[in-house]
């Protein structure tokens, strides 16, 4: 039951780290837009955290150049587990206008697992907010396999 | 087998009531409100009442990380120092009546407890090797010196006026003269010693004009920064406790009184009666202290320098205190 509790809970309380990786601004404004009064995000128990060790929940911008590679590699290895991505705008799913660049070394697919892409140019709050709300309830899965398969090793 | 009973006693008044689990469970629902009320005064629908809970259990099942340059016993023992403290602290509040603990000089053990999850939160970001947590640290030391003289000044007005001359340190007599003579708050003399106790509780707790130390949008909650999982979860759970006890102290200093006794049917169950309407009431002065000086004054103000945070408290809660000081020493 108590871990019934903890997985719930998961998926009512994710926690947000924003990695910008040379993205244009127009899908930072629209995340943080996502949490004004207007939208309130914080219904659904969503938060911007400051450090990576606090995130459920990593939202990732931006084509992906050459210059923040490292970093955002470096980022995702300091997050805790269970965690989810979640990949914002069009950019680091193909590179959008910034495809072909040579600073250029999206898309993101090729770093890690991406649960959940948001599209367009820019995403609307709607559905930035409903792509969260995926990523949550994918967490709570993610956490409830983790249980499993402690209970298998046992 | 009495000594057995009264272990037990002991065991169950530290570890469920009044103790850890109910300081817990009170403290997770007054944060709830405490965002509720703050989202409702911005216009937005706001999280549900119980998402401190969900925090504190999302929390419980992070995979928790220690850094490399961490010294890790002490990075894993502070949490837990701060809330055992906090726990014990509730022990010597008594809920209008009789506290579990009671000594001659309540008040100056509670100086300490309340000291100790503020030097925790110093230990454990000192601990974890991280420069945004020393900035945090320095200026959560300088946040400790900022209330800490205006508390005692607090203090020390309160235990004059109930005492006399030979100051009244103990919590049940503070209480116990306020049911002979009305709530503290009523007397005039003590109002400004009562608003500086107001001053003092977000600065303590940490709440936003005053919550240099932990901001989260320019040193990312400093000490707290390489904080996961368990331990991160402990540390929220103490600023919930916090809240609640800091609140409680302040209806106990300013508003106790004699409660309410109900008399009815066997004596077993009217005791237990009026202590829950005794704790009920008790809940429903703590989250009107708190919506008056946390929540309020969250909603309307914005992050003050550490500075300015240190002048304010040194001139005008200082002030404050000290004017109901004198004039309780010159007998009013
Ligand atoms: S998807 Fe569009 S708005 Fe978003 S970062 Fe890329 S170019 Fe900018």
């Amino acid at each position: 039951m108590f871990n019934k509790l903890i997985a719930d809970s998961l998926s009512r309380s994710p926690w947000l780290y924003h990695i910008n990786t040379g993205s244009c601004n127009g899908c930072d404004i629209e995340l943080v837009a996502c949490l004004t009064p207007r939208y309130d995000a914080e219904r659904f128990g969503f938060k911007l955290a400051g450090s990576p060790r606090h995130a459920d929940i990593v939202v990732v911008s931006g084509p992906i150049t050459s210059q923040s590679k490292d970093r955002l590699i470096r980022t995702l290895e300091q997050v805790p587990r269970p965690f989810c991505v979640v990949s914002l705008g069009s950019c680091p799913r193909s590179g959008n206008v910034f495809k072909g660049s040579y600073s250029v070394e999206g898309p993101l697919e090729k770093y890690i697992h991406v649960d959940v892409s948001v599209a367009g140019c820019t995403p609307k709050p709607e559905a930035i907010i409903e792509g969260l709300y995926q990523a949550a309830r994918i967490l709570k899965e993610k956490r409830l396999a983790i249980q499993q398969e402690r209970k298998e090793a046992d | 087998m009495e000594l057995i009973l009264k272990a037990l006693g002991t065991l169950f008044s530290v570890l469920i009531y009044p103790g850890f689990l109910f300081v817990s469970a009170v403290g997770l629902l007054l944060a709830g409100f405490d965002r509720k009320v703050l989202a409702r005064m911005q216009k937005r629908v706001g999280p549900p009442l119980l998402q401190p809970a969900y925090d504190f259990f999302k929390l419980l099942g992070k995979e928790t990380l220690v850094p490399s340059r961490a010294n890790k016993a002490v990075f894993l023992a502070a949490p837990v120092i701060g809330t055992a403290s906090l726990a014990v602290m509730m022990l010597f509040l008594p809920i209008f009546g009789r506290a579990p603990l009671s000594l001659r000089a309540d008040l100056i053990v509670i100086l300490y407890l309340l000291t100790i999850p503020a030097v925790a939160l110093i230990l454990g970001g000192s601990a974890s090797g991280s420069p945004f947590a020393g900035i945090g640290i320095s200026r959560e030391m300088v946040v400790m010196m900022a209330y800490e003289l205006p508390l005692i000044l607090v203090f020390l007005a309160v235990a004059r006026k109930t005492g006399g001359s030979e100051l009244c340190f103990s919590l049940e007599r503070i209480v116990a003269w306020q049911a002979e003579h009305g709530p503290l708050l009523f007397h005039w003399a003590m109002i400004p010693a009562a608003l500086a106790m107001l001053f003092v509780i977000p600065a303590e707790v940490g709440t936003q004009p005053f919550d240099a130390a932990e901001a989260e949008t320019e040193i990312c909650e400093g000490p707290l920064i390489e904080y996961s999982g368990a331990p991160l979860g402990l540390f929220k759970l103490n600023t919930a406790i916090k809240m609640f006890l800091m609140t409680a102290l302040f209806c106990t200093l300013f508003l106790g009184g004699s409660g309410v006794t109900v008399t009815l049917g066997p004596i077993w169950l009217g005791a237990a009666l009026s202590a829950l309407l005794n704790t009920l009431i008790l809940l429903a002065l703590c989250l009107a202290v708190t919506l008056l000086c946390m929540t309020l004054v969250h909603a309307v103000t914005a992050r003050l320098k550490i500075e300015h945070l240190f002048r304010f408290y040194w001139t005008v809660v200082a002030g404050l205190a000290l004017i109901s000081l004198i004039l309780v020493w010159l007998g009013l």
